[in-house]
């Protein structure tokens, strides 16, 4: 063979390598796929995986008295059963922190059921989402509220896998806890303005942060704006992966589970990416305001350049497992919240047809919890107009929550 | 023996994006590489019970389930089908507008051409650049591992040869 041929085989081989190790599934196959395994997993596996990763923990810890290995035992064998209570639904809180484990989180799981103690409840919107229903329900379309009363109907069917769920919490950051943020972020503080931990710069940008808010609940955040004209982004896929490079040349991707949209409209752009929280047995659930609206990380771009970020600030976030109310429980709940029934004279009814599993945020003073709850959807029409019902209720079990 | 095997997940994070290239170097179909990297996965972690780590690598095991499933799949859905998704499938121009996706259109288009190789051809090539070893892609393909060296090359020179073909 000719040395020509020899550079091209290389060459070719080499261009092989390259396209084997750039081809990969799409953004999220990796977290579906290992979500639905878990699910598919028999009760006695996870069981067994249980047991077995007690007898190695067991093992690396020398000269254990028996009498107290045997407590051990008897105690987290106690855990592991109400844990597993729910195995035939999926149930199981032992692959919370696998689930999130790539979400950098890393929420540390406590083992006990019910371990955060009394949570407090949610508190949703006092009047019903009722958003014009012009496109998808999580459009960026400005939603158009329906100030009237409406009845509630419920044709869906909602199958909830699971009887428990994890609650996360984390903890109301400092100064000091935003200063380390910002600082990871190469930027310096400027100032404290009332009602933010820190204003900070670099540079190219500048940074706001602040705690939690109570109402409507929002978690501790960042603002990122450019002070310079940030140069257009290259990439190729958009305005999602034009947000996405913008985030991670800051250090600020999400290293939780999100899904992505834009919102287009000539050269501006909205990008949200969705924060998702992992549930053994169920897969991911959205977290939403008390709205029923997703929400994450927004980027606006304008052109190709971002003009801002808002995001929630990473923090240390630690789960514990607890029961949650049942599909019928939920329905109720949902018809319940209405204050007309269903074929009162002049009321429209909504009848919904869908719900899921979402998270909420639940401040509570120097702690918040992001709490499951059951988000219900569906449409009616007044005057020709359709609009989009949504309605929200709290998951966790009446027992474990304080009012 | 439990000790000798890593936890599953640690092997599914670290090879499901290279047994579905594998795949998606076979069949040519993003939704049908897929279809079939979950089925690889799903029958792994029934199977991982029985993985013997000391026989075999977590890698050689792993491709020998992918190769499986995905002699399955054509056995399901036919040669004559398989070729037509493929050739369906080849990366267009006007699939990704961003001429910055050039590079990788052009590494779908490679692979799409590798999905049209002879069999033994398309899958000494796809195990190999999926990061097996000639000895494992011997062993795989049931041969030496000379004659699994002997098999890629000229599994590369026919892709090469078809490839000048294509854009002469």
């Amino acid at each position: 063979m000719s040395e020509p041929d020899d550079l091209e085989l290389e060459a070719l081989q080499r261009q092989l390598d390259d396209a084997f190790e750039t081809t990969r599934p799409r953004a999220g196959f990796e977290d579906e796929l290992w979500t639905r395994m878990q699910a598919r997993r028999p009760a006695g596996t996870r069981l067994r995986d249980a047991w077995m990763g007690l007898i190695q923990g067991i093992r690396e810890v020398p000269a254990v008295p028996m009498a107290a290995v045997a407590a051990v035992l008897v105690v987290v064998l106690g855990a592991s059963v109400l844990v597993y209570s729910g195995l035939g639904r999926g149930g199981g809180g032992a692959s919370t922190a696998n689930l999130n484990s790539r979400s950098g989180a890393q929420p540390a799981s406590l083992s006990s059921p019910g371990a955060f103690g009394q949570l407090p409840s949610p508190r949703f919107a006092a009047t019903p989402k009722s958003a014009s229903a012009s496109g998808p329900a999580q459009a960026a379309t400005p939603a158009a509220d329906y100030a009237g009363q409406v009845a509630l109907a419920w044709t869906g069917k909602l199958d909830l896998t699971v009887s428990s769920a994890p609650v996360f919490r984390y903890h109301e950051p400092s100064t000091t806890t935003a200063d380390q943020f910002a600082t990871a972020l190469g930027a310096v503080l400027v100032s404290r303005p009332a009602g933010y931990l820190g204003s900070y710069q670099t540079s190219g940008f500048s940074v706001r942060v602040r705690g939690t808010v109570q109402s409507p609940a929002l978690e501790p955040t960042y603002t990122v704006l450019p002070i310079t004209s940030a140069g257009a982004i290259d990439a190729a896929g958009g305005p999602v992966d034009m947000a996405l490079v913008f985030l991670a040349e800051r250090s600020l991707a999400p290293s939780w589970q999100y899904t992505s949209n834009a919102a287009v409209s000539g050269d501006v752009s909205k990008v949200s990416l969705y924060r998702q929280f992992g549930v053994t047995g169920y897969g991911y659930a959205y977290l939403v305001d008390g709205s029923g609206e997703r929400y994450g990380i927004e980027v606006d771009l304008n052109g190709g350049r971002p003009v801002s970020a808002i995001g929630p600030v990473p923090l240390n976030i630690d789960s514990a497992q607890y029961p949650i109310i049942s599909a019928d429980q939920a329905v109720q709940s949902a018809l319940g919240s209405s204050p007309v029934s269903a074929g009162a004279a002049g009321v429209p009814t909504a009848t919904l047809t869908s719900a899921e599993l979402v998270y909420s945020l639940v401040t509570a003073g120097d702690h918040s919890f992001y709490e499951p709850s059951i988000l219900f959807s569906g449409t009616f029409t007044v005057n020709g107009a359709t609009y989009v019902k949504r309605v929200l209720v709290p998951a966790v079990d009446p027992a474990y929550r304080s009012s | 023996m439990v000790a000798d095997r890593p936890p599953f997940e640690d092997l599914y994070r670290a090879y499901l994006g290279r047994i579905y290239a594998y795949v998606r170097a076979q069949v040519g179909s993003a939704a049908d590489a897929e279809d079939i990297t979950a089925q690889v996965f799903m029958n792994a972690y029934q199977a991982y019970a029985r993985f013997e780590a000391r026989n075999t690598t977590p890698a050689a095991w792993l491709f020998r389930i992918a190769r499986n499933a995905t002699l399955d799949h054509f056995r399901a859905h036919g040669r004559r089908e398989r070729l037509r998704r493929t050739i369906e499938h080849q990366p267009a121009a006007e699939e990704d507008p961003s001429g910055l996706a050039e590079e990788r259109i052009q590494y779908r288009a490679l692979l799409a051409r590798v999905a049209l190789l002879p069999e033994r051809q398309r899958e000494a090539i796809s195990l190999r650049h999926s990061g097996l070893s000639f000895e494992e892609v011997g062993v795989l393909l049931k041969c030496t591992e000379d004659a699994a060296k002997m098999l890629y090359h000229r599994a590369v020179k026919a892709l090469k040869e078809a490839v000048e073909k294509e854009t002469a």
